[in-house]
């Protein structure tokens, strides 16, 4: 993974010393909060419902066992014991103190991680699909580029101050786990016919009030004009972005509103006048960055290892965990694990300290030293042997890590609600709890198959139910919490938008409704079909009928 | 008000032309893009040096037919978080290639100093004297960027591999 040489750690450094001169300024009155929210947010620090929230950037979802273990320390030495890992690929802290803040920043630094961008009207954390370098389906490494452009994003001179938020996703596979269709700028690995590498531009996508799915606006563009590219998308986009209304500010509007071939047009027009202007990094740099992603050196191995047989006839849940936690890996007898963070019953994407010790510690003895987070907030050892496999899982089973549901129904990704969150209008986390109680039997969720339920406390879409197979969003109606169904959407390829299905339900009837809906699919299903080629063959009127017929 | 020069040009207070007033004969003056599409010839065919106050929302192509007649672009921020000023900045020596002052004034705040800086900008009227010492300490903060610039600054991409040979990770 990369490492930082001694400019990017003057930078985090000279930041750290910047937030901290910015946190006394305000304390003596010299910053008004106006003035100082901002600032505070471009360092991932939230005011929140009872407390700060500090947001830690993990960049591309990549970290060592080293800068894990400081996440920990971290959440003894000024949380409460725990984080809770985002759809960004982050991590955040609910209950820091300002004045501490530049301590913990400091630590950051010092492992090479920062806050810089993860929140603001700025380019925040480039997400990535958590098994890249570690997977047999993609083309190349897509974190080089996400690097590079972490680097060129981090305090833009240009771009700092942009009409909102702005979201970068890259992918190098062919299976797109990091949903980059749902971002303001979306890049998919692509090779030409001459055996080049590339990408597919999109733009404009994005969930929120206003779900958009992004529009291709180049087919192939060389790696070498990445910067150039997305620097002349952002110019477009800082100039007419919307400001007069923060809900019509992000570029999925103006995208709307100007046309995806007019803002292509305009976006190559800019390009072409500086496309050569030095923007772009030179090939040395990306080659410098591209060796830090060479694949480790792992020695081929069997792909059957007996002690897996072993331990798969005499444990079903173990059984079940290979079969949903890993998946296949470049080199023959490894396969990349995913760490459920959605205990049943459990918090999603909450994880201890002592759990994220444990963590390092397998991935330095097992996987490399390097762990993902993805964005369906799981933590992933990317590099495992799979003759390691019954070890591995007896430490996390025994840290109450081991639950095996990765990819199923209980595997759910849902925002913090309005137990944390400022902006939330209903609660998410005793939803899902609620949730992975009723499914709580693995034989059945196993039956049910690959599903995706996405939940959010409000229309802000953190938890992405747009995007959900299966879609939960919480409202606030006349002072009462209700919850929303919503079918049929994908962050994938085939991405799509989930629609209602019809009236809410409170926090008891949409755990019912829910159920109602697999019901529904396990009678309706054909061979193999797994829950969204199902409702998308047979439609929504089918599962409409069964959920409030008989309601 | 305190003006504070980001490259070190000399730089200086400019009189703003009052909106019924005519410019005095060879007088410096500083004028509102709007007012200048209207009695652009009069005005600078009596006044001396002419500015022009471009608020945020200009498009850069509006100020091609000026650049080489105005020796002042003051960038107005109506807010501090309007970032279209920055662009503007970056079209005003990129595209219209303007060789003259450009100032931001408003709102801004010490923080965003090394960004005017970066973005083209030379000089910034701080409307809160007490402030300019805030916004020197925000003008030295960095010394090394991840982008190219209008400061003619090497990107660290480039710089990594220029001749000093400084290069790889620590």
């Amino acid at each position: 993974m990369y490492a930082y040489d001694k400019f990017d750690h003057g930078l985090v450094d000279a930041r750290v010393a910047e937030f901290r001169d910015q946190v006394e300024r305000r304390v003596k009155g010299e910053l008004t909060e106006e003035e100082f929210r901002p600032l505070r947010l471009m360092n991932g620090l939230y005011l929140q419902l009872h407390a700060y929230m500090l947001r830690v950037a993990v960049p591309y979802g990549t970290m060592s066992g080293t800068q894990m273990r400081r996440l920990a320390h971290i959440a003894r030495k000024y949380d409460k014991g725990y984080g809770h890992f985002t759809t960004r690929q982050n991590i955040q802290y609910n209950w820091p103190k300002l004045s501490e803040t530049p301590d913990i920043l400091q630590e950051l630094a010092d492992v090479e991680m920062h806050a810089i961008q993860t929140s603001g009207n700025c380019i925040r954390n480039v997400t990535s699909d958590q098994f890249a370098g570690a997977t047999a389906d993609e083309i190349a490494d897509p974190r080089p580029y996400a690097e590079i452009l972490r680097q060129w994003s981090s305090f833009h001179p240009e771009f700092s101050f942009l009409p909102r938020k702005f979201k970068f996703a890259i992918t190098g596979a062919n299976s797109d786990r990091a949903a980059v269709k749902w971002h303001d700028i979306g890049l998919i690995l692509r090779e030409n016919g001459s055996g080049e590498i590339g990408f597919e531009v999109l733009a404009g996508g994005g969930m929120g009030r206003t779900p958009v799915i992004a529009k291709t606006i180049r087919e192939f563009l060389p790696e070498k004009d990445l910067l150039s590219y997305v620097e002349a998308m952002l110019r477009v986009y800082n100039e007419q972005g919307r400001r007069d209304n923060k809900y019509k500010a992000r570029i999925k509007i103006l995208v709307d509103a100007m046309g995806a071939d007019e803002f292509a047009r305009q976006t190559e027009a800019e390009w072409e006048k500086i496309k050569d202007a030095h923007i772009d990094v030179p090939a040395e740099e990306v080659a410098r960055i591209k060796a830090f992603f060479t694949p480790p050196p792992l020695e081929v191995l069997p792909t059957k290892a007996p002690a897996v047989d072993e331990l798969s006839q005499k444990n079903f849940i173990f059984a079940s965990w290979v079969k949903n936690n890993t998946g296949a890996h470049k080199v023959p007898g490894y396969v990349n694990v995913t760490i459920s963070l959605k205990p049943h019953g459990g918090i999603p994407g909450d994880a201890s300290a002592d759990q994220m010790d444990l963590v390092a510690a397998l991935a330095d003895e097992y996987s490399q030293s390097e762990i993902r987070v993805s964005h369906e907030q799981n933590l992933i050892l990317p590099h495992v042997a799979i003759k390691d496999l019954p070890a591995i899982w007896t430490d996390l089973n025994e840290a109450g890590l081991g639950t095996a549901n990765a990819g199923l129904i209980t595997d759910m990704i849902a925002c913090p609600g309005l137990d944390y969150c400022a902006l939330a209008n209903a609660r998410s986390i005793p939803i899902a709890q609620a949730i992975t109680k009723r499914f709580d039997d693995m034989k059945r969720i196993q039956d049910i198959g690959p599903l995706k339920v996405k939940m959010s406390g409000c229309i802000n879409s953190c938890g992405h139910h747009h995007a959900g197979h299966i879609g939960i969003l919480g409202v606030d109606k006349r002072g009462e919490e209700v919850y929303q169904l919503l079918l049929g959407g994908s962050g994938a390829e085939d991405a799509s938008k989930a629609q209602i299905l019809g009236a809410g339900f409170d926090e008891h009837g949409i755990v019912d409704a829910l159920e109602k809906v697999v019901a529904v699919y396990l009678g309706e299903r054909e061979d193999g079909e797994e829950f969204l080629a199902t409702y998308r063959r047979i439609g929504a009127k089918v599962f409409k009928e069964a959920v409030y017929d008989a309601a | 008000m305190t003006l504070l020069s980001l490259t070190g040009i000399k730089t200086h207070a400019w009189t703003v032309l009052a909106e019924d007033a005519q410019p005095q004969d060879g007088a410096s003056v500083l004028v509102p893009l709007a007012r200048l599409r209207e009695d652009g010839d009069a005005i600078f065919a009596v006044a001396g040096k002419v500015g022009v106050l471009v608020p945020t929302d200009t498009v850069y192509t509006d100020l091609a037919d000026l650049t080489n007649k105005i020796a002042l672009a003051a960038i107005e921020f109506p807010a501090f978080g309007d970032g279209r000023g920055f662009s503007l900045g970056v079209r005003l020596r990129k595209d219209l290639g303007f060789k003259g002052e450009v100032r931001a004034v408003g709102p801004v705040i010490p923080d965003q100093a090394l960004y005017l800086l970066r973005a083209g900008f030379d000089s910034i009227d701080v409307a809160d004297k007490k402030r300019v010492g805030a916004f020197e300490t925000a003008l030295a903060r960095f010394s090394d960027f991840y982008q190219t610039d209008f400061t003619g600054a090497r990107a660290l991409a480039h710089a990594r591999h220029g001749t000093a040979g400084e290069r790889i990770a620590s």
